[in-house]
């Protein structure tokens, strides 16, 4: 419903699946009145909240009213006058070879979560000046006459800057588009599409890796913290138990052949059956990830860029980056289809495990986490819809283990309440 | 003291409310686990709990052909109200129904009771006993026969129907939902039994459901009357009555019937279908209450793979067609070549890739890709069910669907990464082909999964270079199955703007 601008997300506050819905009305009025009164607030001014939808309009002067009260403060806030400071302009300088943007002085807070220093100055990759420029903070130039620049080489850049022919927002794209060296990725429109709806939706993105490789590097597998846990006593143990307690059965080769894998016998329980049957081999957390397919570069899967999740917890460093909250890659709806297992194999295998919190004890939410996560942007003409594609790993949730584990009487995993109150319409499947 | 215990648990059973839903009834089993534990020290028998409760408990009334495990007092029912020597029938809880998860029996130890070396004694006798005598988990061999007709495999006798239902959720009645169970709704619907199914509990929810709905309207109307009026605007009146009489009388048999059933033939002759049916529903007990015992007309059907998973793992299954008992070697060429039969005729399909001849069995064979992702999760402890209302393949129930709802949409994909597939052009080509979907099919499918609360699980199967290829011999199946490979992932929508912070 709300979803087809999901990419003004500053406008878009509410979701469909918000449930304080009377309350967001209400604040929204206030937002409004304080809007009304003060339309060239300066420091305070903040975008309106939206409100709730009336489907059809019913005459009443109270719903004529606060449609004219919500218009008004929509115009009073796109009339606001930006302004750019002289204190804040700032010039940079096109790169030819390495299509890159050099910048002169960083002047703004922005330069915090974007570019990077190399050789004393401060460059910045094609997507973040495209995104500086089409925000209106920088103030591109092309370089001047190379013969001109040789002779001026001693003198001071900054003049040499600007001393350059402005670049315009149409030169922009075109010089940054699809004009980068390297092998394997050169920034695409689709690209530069998730890039700027990401920071404008307030992430930290950089870009993953040098995009120059055919294959990003391959993640290996975190053996696990518990196997160091117990000792090697207690773990003899265990296994004595497991021997004792869990008969082990065998299926003659005739049997496994011609069927059936269960001859008639005695079994102490079920699990002991499931554990026989088990039959089809499955990809599991203990298989070490590697790459089937061929190094190449015209493969579109692959991390394109790491999103941080801006939190006001602690600074974010550019130059000591944590570890990704995210990572995104970027797919051409057209031109590409669903990937392939072997795809979604070399994928995965360029991004680290990320475990289930330990804590979590609820099977379903075990699943859902998976082992390993990846967020793919697919952009059909400028419009990304993102997906979270998860490794899960349900061969080492045993569903019969967990029944003998959980007390017998307790049921669904979903226990009691989380069952109920799922939302409107829950009916009882099947 | 014995009779003390009966008493309780006759004011707990009559304590349960009978308003239920499934996790209702789940939540009503946890009540009972407590009495469950405590008849399980009184009886010695591990096994047999229940009915040793039934007995236990001897004056409870012979127990209904229980299906639902829901009954419903009867309305003009003498013993009910008089005394409590005679209650009502007990309600088996569904605990008690699905306590086994596969057709098979299994004899566990008694439990070991560190304070009652009682439990010790218990555990030697069945120990001896179990050695003496040696117990089978295979009891019923379940019969059933092919339909080629309706592609699927039929089971007619009612023991068998009930055990297949209850033992692992296999099936589907061929009148019913899911639940075979139409016997139980012709009986109600004569009147001659108060067993409420679950089809008709969700009729009374819609129905439900569709009031709430018709009176939140009716509310944001007068909202809006009640405004009109304050602000001194005129409203005409007829806008009301208009509601209600789009709203009340169509959307609502209820409300037609028996609210306002002033006139009721003029209601019923003009009325919607809905209303037409219902009426009828409620003019036949008055003819038929004291008609005879009721044939039941209906079967469980069971796919292929079930039947295949039943026949080939459990043993539990045997399949009739043509007079002649089908093993599962033979079970999987039927079924192979019956799942193609299906399939959409492409000529891509049959003619360039493996130009054999018909009998051969394809690696990719739909039915074989399905059967293997069925056997990967039933022997995870999952109970897998066709998922075609849901548009997928499969759906997976942590312990079934009278438990919880399911929870994974499962959709199967096949792969073609082994070298065999790409290794002339042709072939390559064909095998990406039938690999890939496009993103809006994704996207479709994982809306359709969003909106019924389930999470869209791709499955990816990889296919082996045939396997099938001396023609005329048995097929190895173990060696076949243990060839393919699954890979599950988990696809679901990322929101920019619930995930940054």
């Amino acid at each position: 419903m709300a979803d087809e601008d999901e990419d003004v997300p500053n406008l878009q506050v509410q979701n469909v699946e918000d449930v304080e819905d009377e309350e967001g009305g209400q604040e929204y009025l206030r937002t409004l009145n304080k809007l009304a009164g003060t339309p060239q607030g300066g420091s305070m001014l903040s975008l309106p909240k939206r409100g709730e939808k009336d489907f059809e309009s019913h005459s009443t002067q109270l719903q004529v009213s606060t449609l004219e009260t919500s218009r008004a403060a929509m115009h009073s806030v796109l009339s606001w006058q930006r302004t750019h400071t002289f204190k804040n302009h700032v010039i940079a300088m096109y790169d030819e070879p390495s299509n890159m943007v050099c910048v002169e002085k960083c002047k703004t807070a922005l330069f915090n979560t974007m570019g990077r220093s190399k050789g004393g100055k401060e460059w910045l990759l094609p997507e973040e000046a495209l995104f500086m420029m089409e925000r209106g903070t920088l103030d591109c130039r092309w370089p001047v006459n190379a013969e001109e620049q040789d002779q001026e080489e001693g003198s001071e850049a900054t003049l040499n800057m600007r001393l350059g022919a402005p670049m315009s927002l149409q030169g922009a794209y075109a010089a940054f588009l699809g004009f980068e060296g390297g092998v394997g990725g050169k920034l695409t429109m689709e690209m530069y599409t998730v890039y700027a709806g990401l920071k404008r939706a307030g992430y930290v993105v950089f870009r993953h890796g040098d995009w120059d490789d055919d294959h990003a590097e391959l993640q290996p597998h975190n053996p696990d913290a518990s196997g160091t846990g117990p000792g090697i006593i207690s773990r003899f143990f265990a296994e004595l138990w497991r021997r004792l307690t869990q008969p082990t059965y065998h299926i003659p080769a005739a049997n496994l052949a011609f069927g059936p894998l269960v001859k008639p016998g005695l079994f102490r329980s079920y699990a002991d059956i499931y554990r026989l049957i088990h039959l089809i081999p499955a990809h599991t957390k203990s298989t070490p990830p590697q790459f089937i397919l061929p190094p190449d570069s015209s493969n579109p899967y692959r991390i394109h860029f790491n999103v941080w999740k801006t939190s006001s917890t602690h600074k974010f460093r550019k130059a000591n980056r944590p570890p990704p909250s995210f990572r995104v890659c970027v797919v051409n709806a057209r031109e590409t289809s669903i990937p392939t297992a072997a795809q979604v194999n070399d994928l995965f295998a360029t991004v680290p495990d990320d475990p289930p919190p330990t804590t979590s004890t609820n099977i379903f939410q075990k699943l859902k986490h998976g082992k390993r996560n990846i967020i793919l942007a697919i952009v059909d003409n400028g419009i990304p819809s993102y997906l979270t594609l998860t490794d899960a790993s349900f061969s080492e949730e045993k569903v019969y283990e967990r029944g003998t584990r959980a007390g017998r009487g307790k049921g669904g995993g979903r226990g009691r309440g989380g069952g109920r109150g799922r939302g409107r319409g829950r009916g009882r499947g099947k | 003291m014995l009779k003390l215990l009966v008493t309780l648990l006759h004011t707990h059973f009559l304590s349960i409310t009978i308003d239920c839903d499934y996790t209702d009834a789940a939540d009503a089993a946890v009540e009972d686990s407590s009495l469950r534990s405590f008849s399980l020290k009184a009886t010695p028998s591990p096994t047999g709990s229940s009915s040793k409760m039934a007995s236990t408990t001897g004056s409870l009334k012979a127990e209904a052909p229980v299906s639902e495990g829901v009954t419903i007092p009867k309305p003009n029912s003498n013993n009910t109200d008089s005394s409590p020597k005679k209650p009502r029938a007990k309600r088996r809880t569904y605990n008690e129904i699905h306590a086994k998860s596969l057709p098979l029996e299994v004899y566990p130890l008694p439990t070991f009771i560190p304070h009652n070396p009682i439990s010790l004694v218990r555990i030697a006798v069945s120990l001896i006993s179990h050695s003496i005598r040696q117990p089978s988990s295979h009891i019923v061999i379940h019969k059933a026969y092919f339909s080629p007709e309706t592609q699927s495999i039929h089971v007619t006798d009612p023991k068998f129907i009930r055990a297949l239902w209850e033992q692992g959720f296999w099936g589907k009645g061929s009148l019913s939902r899911s639940e075979p169970h139409w016997l139980d709704q012709e009986k109600r619907r004569r009147g001659l039994d108060a067993i409420q199914t679950s089809e008709e509990h969700t009729r009374n929810r819609r129905e439900d459901r569709r009031q709430m709905k018709l009176e939140r309207a009716k509310a944001q109307r007068e909202a809006i009357e009640e405004q009109l009026r304050k602000e001194g605007k005129t409203i005409s009146d007829t806008q009301i009555a208009d509601l209600v009489d789009e709203g009340m009388f169509t959307e609502s048999p209820k409300g037609t019937l028996y609210a306002t059933g002033t006139d009721k033939p003029l209601e019923v002759a003009n009325g919607t279908q809905e209303t037409i049916i219902k009426a009828v529903i409620e003019d036949v007990p008055s003819n038929d209450v004291s008609g005879a015992e009721i044939n039941d007309q209906e079967h469980l059907q069971l796919t292929f793979e079930e039947a295949f998973f039943l026949s080939y793992v459990l043993g539990v299954l045997e399949v009739f067609h043509d007079d002649s008992t089908l093993q599962p070697s033979d079970l999987l060429r039927l079924f192979c070549r019956h799942s193609k039969f299906l399939t959409t005729e492409d000529p891509g399909f049959t003619g360039s890739l493996l130009q054999s001849d018909n009998n051969m069995i394809a690696p990719d064979n739909p039915f074989v890709m399905k059967y293997v992702v069925l056997h990967h999760f039933r022997s995870l402890g999952w109970v897998v069910r066709p998922g075609i209302k849901f548009a997928c393949d499969y759906l997976l129930y942590l312990r079934g669907p009278a438990f919880n709802h399911a929870e994974f949409a499962v959709m199967i994909i096949p792969s073609y990464s082994h070298p065999y597939w790409s290794e002339d052009p042709e072939r390559a080509a064909v095998s990406r082909k039938k690999a890939s979907r496009d993103w809006w099919w994704l996207h479709r499918l994982n809306r359709v999964q969003t909106q019924v609360f389930k999470t869209l699980m791709l499955v990816y199967v990889e296919i082996p270079p045939p396997w099938d290829e001396n023609n005329g011999k048995k097929v190895d199946i173990g060696n076949v199955l243990t060839r393919y490979c699954v890979r599950e992932t988990l696809w679901k929508r990322w929101s920019v703007n619930r995930n940054r912070d």
